[in-house]
C-alpha cells in the first residue's frame, strides 16, 4: 500500500490579484517523501509555497493539504541582530497553538528543547541565534517547524550558503525527518541535490514536469524550466545552465 | 551634592523621568528591533499641528499632540499596508503634518508662541497632568509588553511564521505604533519632540551592546533611561542648562563610552580609564553654583529691559535675576533650572505681559513661589491693539516699552512693588526712580527732536517683525510693513506677503529696511537687494543688546534705534547721536 497523500494538487492555478503566477500544477506529496522544487527566480516557487500554506486561495483547480504545513525560511540579515536564543526561536513555533495573550511557558520551552535535541542542537539551546553557523540556524528553524507539529515541511533553499559538511549533515537530517513519516518540499537550485530526492517538481510559471528525478529531469525539461541552454560539462556528470539574460564573460 | 533633589520642581521632574523610563526603555527596545527609529522621531514632530490646534482652539496641549500623533500613525499604517518602503511613507506623512502645522500657525491662528515651548518641552515645568499621562503610557506599555510582546518579537523576527488564531499580526503591530505615539506624546513635555530619541532610542541602543537577551535588554534599557534621566536632571540643575538637552547629552555620552569600551574590550584597563575620565568630566562640569545675597530683595525680571529698569530702581538694595539673555527671543524660550529656582526664592517677579513672556506663568506655579507677580504691561498708559487674528491674550501689542512714557509708568510700578517688598529701603528706591525717570523724559525729548528733523514724508519704517508700533506712534513714524507680518517672531512670511511688501517699498519710496539684532537678517537683506533699499541699520526690538554694545541698556537701545532710523530715513546723511 502506498503511504498516504498529504498534499494533492490538480490543475492548480494560483497568483495575485486574480492573475495566475503559476498554472497547471498537478502533483501529490506523500508521507515520507522528499520532493525537490526546481525553477528559476520568478518561476512561481514562492507562489506555490504560499498556496500550500493557505495564504493564496487557488484561482482554478483543486488543492488539498491534509496535514499542517510549516515553512523553514532562509535566514534574513535582520534576524541575526535579534536578541533571541536558539531555544527562543524554536519556541516561537508554539505561538500558533497558544491563546494570543499567552507567551511560551514551561511546557512549550520543554518541547522546543526536545525539538532542538532532535536536530542535534540540544547543547546549543542557550546560544544567540545570530551567532550560530548557517547550518545550525537552518536546524533551529527546522526544530521550530517540529514545534509547530507540522507533518509537511516547506524548505526554502536550505542548502544555499552552506559548506559541504554542513550541507551533508543537513541532508542526512532531512532524510531522517522523511523517515519519520514527514513530507518535505525543498526549493533548490542544486540539480545534484534534486537528483538525490524522491521526486522533483519543475515550475516555470506553469508545471514543466513532476515525478521521480530519473524520469523527470530530462534535458528538455531543464531547458523549459530555466528557459536557457543546458551545457554538458565535459568529463563530469554536471550540467551547467546558461540563463538567457545572464551571459557570463 | 544631592541638594538639587530637595527642590520641589526637581523632585517632580525626577518622578516624571522615572515613570517615563518604563515606556521609554520598554518601547525603545521594540523601536530598535522593529526598525521604528525614524517613526518614533517623526511621531513626536508630527504632533506639531495638534499643538497649534490646541493652542489656537484652547484645548489641552497633550490632547492635541496625541490626536495628531494618532492621526499620523494611522496615516503611516494605512499607506504602509500598500507599500513596503516604510521610511519613505513615514517621511511623506510627516511632511504633510509639518506643512499643515506651519500653515495653521502662520495663517490660520497667526500665533505660535506656545507651540515651540511644547515642541521643546521642559522637565522643570512638569505638572500633575503630565505625570498622570506618563503613568498611563507606562502602564499601557507594560501590560502590552507582557501580553503581546511575543507577537511583536515573532512578527519582527519572521513575518511568515503563522501566529495565534487571535488578532492578526497587523493588529498587534498597530498597537505597538499606537503605544509609541502615546509614550512619545507623554515625553514631549519633558524633552520635546526633537530630543525624543534621547529617551527612546539612545538608551536602548546603548543597552543592546551590553546584553544578548530580550528581557535583560528591556530591563537594562529601563534602568539606563532612569539613570541617564536622573544624572541629566541633576547635572542640568548644577550647571543651569536646559534639562532636556542635558539628558540627551548624557545619553549620547553614555552611548559613546559604552561603544568605546566595547571597542577597547581587549584592553579593559583603557575602557575603565575612559569611563572614569568621562565621569570625572561630567562631575567637573557639575561643580560650581551660586548662592543668593542675604539682605537684598530678590527680584526676577523676565525680559532684558525689565531687568534694566529693576537694576536702575533697585540699585544696590536688590538682587535682580533676569531670565532672558540679550538677543534671546522672548517669543520662544525654554526655562532653565535657575529660572525656577530664582522664581522660588523671589519676593517680586516683574512680567512684561501680553503673551510675550507667557512662559513665566508655568515657572511661577511650578516653583511654588509666593512672590508678588507684577504685570507691568497691564499698568502702562499707552496701549496699541494687538493682532486682529489670534487669542484674546494678545489683545494688545506686547512691545509697549518702545514708548518711553510707558517705560516711565513701568519704572513707577517697579518702584511701588520694591517699596512694598522692603519698606526700609523706601528712600533709596524713590531717589533712584526719580533720577531714572528724569533720564527717561530727557530720552523722550531727545528722540522726538531728532526724528522731527526728518521730513514726515521720509519717516517710513519697514522692519523684521511688527515690534515698533509704539515707537512709530510716539514719534510720528509711518509703519509701512514688516518682513514677518506679525507681532510674534514665530510666523513665516508667504511669497505673496513678500512680493506685496516689495511693491509697497518701491511705491512708497522707502529708503531703508531695518533688520533686528536678535533675528536673522536674511529675508530683510533679500528684500533690500530686490528693492534697492538699504538694510544696513539694525534695530533693537525684543531685547537689549549684549554687554558693551550701544544697546546694552534701555536708554542706549532706544537712542540707538532712533539713530539707526534717522540714518536709514536720510540715506545715511546724519543720525541722532552727536558722537557719530
Amino acid at each position: 500500500m502506498q503511504p498516504e497523500q498529504l498534499i494533492e494538487a490538480r490543475e492548480l492555478a494560483a497568483g495575485y490579484e486574480g492573475r495566475p503566477a503559476i498554472s497547471g500544477v498537478s502533483f501529490a506529496l506523500r508521507a515520507g517523501e522528499r520532493m525537490a522544487l526546481l525553477g528559476p527566480n520568478g518561476g512561481g516557487k514562492t507562489t506555490l509555497l504560499r498556496a500550500l500554506l493557505g495564504e493564496l486561495p487557488p484561482l482554478t483547480g483543486e488543492l488539498e493539504v491534509r496535514a499542517r504545513c510549516a515553512t523553514v525560511p532562509q535566514t534574513e540579515r535582520s534576524q541575526l541582530d535579534y536578541p533571541v536564543s536558539a531555544l527562543d526561536v524554536a519556541a516561537m513555533g508554539s505561538l500558533s497553538r497558544l491563546p494570543w495573550w499567552r507567551r511560551p511557558g514551561r511546557r512549550e520551552r520543554a518541547s522546543a528543547l526536545a525539538a532542538l535535541e532532535r536536530v542535534g542542537l540540544g547543547d546549543r539551546a542557550g546560544e544567540t541565534f545570530g551567532e550560530l553557523s548557517g547550518g545550525q540556524r537552518q536546524r533551529v528553524l527546522i526544530a521550530r517547524s517540529l514545534v509547530q507539529e507540522a507533518r509537511i515541511l516547506l524548505l526554502d533553499e536550505p542548502f544555499s550558503g552552506l559548506d559541504r559538511p554542513s550541507s551533508e549533515s543537513l541532508e542526512a537530517l532531512i532524510g531522517e525527518l522523511a523517515g519519520e513519516g514527514r513530507a518535505l518540499m525543498i526549493a533548490t537550485h542544486d540539480l545534484e541535490q534534486a537528483r538525490r530526492s524522491d521526486s522533483v517538481l519543475c515550475l516555470n510559471r506553469r508545471q514543466i514536469a513532476a515525478g521521480p528525478p530519473e524520469q523527470a529531469l530530462t534535458l528538455e525539461v531543464l531547458e523549459a524550466t530555466y528557459g536557457g541552454t543546458i551545457v554538458e560539462l565535459p568529463g563530469s556528470e554536471h550540467r551547467a545552465i546558461l540563463p538567457p539574460h545572464h551571459h557570463h564573460h | 551634592m544631592f541638594e538639587p533633589f530637595q527642590l520641589p520642581f526637581v523632585q517632580r521632574g525626577l518622578v516624571e523621568i522615572l515613570i517615563l523610563a518604563i515606556p521609554a526603555g520598554l518601547l525603545g527596545t521594540w523601536i530598535a528591533m522593529r526598525g521604528l527609529a525614524f517613526f518614533s522621531h517623526a511621531v513626536g514632530t508630527a504632533a506639531f499641528p495638534g499643538l497649534v490646534l490646541a493652542d489656537g482652539l484652547g484645548f489641552a496641549a497633550p490632547l492635541g499632540a496625541f490626536g495628531a500623533a494618532i492621526a499620523f500613525t494611522a496615516g503611516a499604517a494605512l499607506l504602509r499596508g500598500r507599500r513596503n518602503d516604510d521610511d519613505a511613507v513615514v517621511a511623506l506623512v510627516l511632511v504633510g503634518c509639518l506643512a499643515a502645522g506651519v500653515i495653521l500657525a502662520s495663517d490660520v491662528f497667526g500665533s505660535g508662541s506656545n507651540v515651540e515651548t511644547l515642541l521643546f518641552g521642559s522637565l522643570l515645568l512638569v505638572d500633575g497632568g503630565d505625570i498622570r499621562l506618563a503613568a498611563l503610557a507606562a502602564a499601557a506599555a507594560l501590560v502590552a509588553s507582557l501580553l503581546i510582546g511575543q507577537h511583536w518579537l515573532r512578527s519582527g523576527f519572521d513575518p511568515t511564521l503563522p501566529d495565534s488564531s487571535g488578532p492578526s499580526a497587523r493588529t498587534f503591530d498597530a498597537i505597538l505604533l499606537g503605544l509609541v505615539a502615546l509614550a512619545v506624546t507623554a515625553a514631549l513635555t519633558v524633552v520635546g519632540a526633537l530630543l525624543v530619541a534621547a529617551l527612546f532610542l539612545v538608551p536602548a541602543v546603548t543597552a543592546r551592546m551590553l546584553t544578548q537577551r530580550l528581557v535583560s535588554w528591556q530591563l537594562l534599557s529601563i534602568a539606563l533611561v532612569a539613570l541617564e534621566g536622573t544624572v541629566g536632571l541633576w547635572l542640568s540643575v548644577e550647571t543651569d542648562a536646559p534639562p532636556g538637552a542635558t539628558i540627551a547629552c548624557v545619553a549620547g555620552g553614555t552611548f559613546v563610552l559604552v561603544a568605546a569600551g566595547r571597542a577597547l574590550r581587549r584592553t579593559p584597563r583603557a575602557a575603565v580609564a575612559a569611563a572614569a575620565l568621562g565621569a570625572l568630566a561630567l562631575l567637573a562640569a557639575g561643580c560650581g553654583s551660586a548662592g543668593g545675597d542675604p539682605g537684598k530683595v530678590d527680584v526676577v525680571a523676565t525680559t532684558t529691559q525689565l531687568g534694566d529698569f529693576a537694576r536702575e530702581v533697585g540699585g544696590e538694595a536688590v538682587e535682580v535675576d533676569q531670565i532672558l539673555e540679550p538677543n534671546s527671543d522672548p517669543h520662544d524660550y525654554e526655562p532653565r533650572p535657575s529660572d525656577v529656582e530664582g522664581a522660588a526664592k523671589a519676593e517680586v517677579i516683574f512680567v512684561s505681559g501680553d503673551d510675550l513672556d507667557a512662559w513665566i506663568g508655568e515657572i511661577v506655579s511650578d516653583s511654588g513661589s509666593d512672590a508678588e507677580v507684577v504685570d507691568l504691561g497691564a499698568e502702562v498708559p499707552v496701549r496699541l491693539p494687538g493682532e486682529s487674528s489670534g487669542e484674546e491674550a494678545s489683545r494688545y501689542d506686547s512691545h509697549w516699552w518702545h514708548d518711553p512714557r510707558n517705560a516711565e509708568a513701568a519704572v513707577r510700578g517697579i518702584g511701588r512693588a520694591l517699596i512694598a517688598a522692603d519698606p526700609s529701603q523706601r528712600q533709596t528706591f524713590k531717589r533712584n526712580a526719580r533720577a531714572y525717570l528724569a533720564k527717561l523724559r530727557a530720552l523722550d525729548r531727545g528722540i522726538a527732536k531728532c526724528i522731527d528733523s526728518v521730513p514726515p514724508a521720509r519717516r517710513k519704517l519697514v522692519t523684521d517683525h511688527d515690534a515698533f508700533g509704539y515707537f512709530a506712534q510716539r514719534y510720528g513714524v509711518e509703519v509701512i510693513g514688516a518682513v514677518i507680518p506679525s507681532q510674534t517672531t514665530q510666523a513665516q512670511p508667504s511669497a505673496q506677503d513678500l512680493s506685496e511688501l516689495a511693491k509697497t517699498i518701491e511705491a512708497e519710496d522707502v529708503q531703508a529696511i531695518f533688520p533686528e539684532s536678535s533675528l536673522s537678517s536674511k529675508v530683510a537683506d533679500a528684500i533690500a537687494n530686490q528693492t534697492g533699499a538699504s538694510a544696513d541699520y539694525t534695530l533693537y526690538g525684543d531685547t537689549l543688546g549684549p554687554e558693551g554694545s550701544d544697546g546694552d541698556t534701555y536708554i542706549g537701545m532706544e537712542k540707538a534705534n532712533a539713530d539707526a532710523m534717522v540714518r536709514g530715513f536720510t540715506g545715511g546723511e546724519r543720525g541722532c547721536s552727536p558722537s557719530s
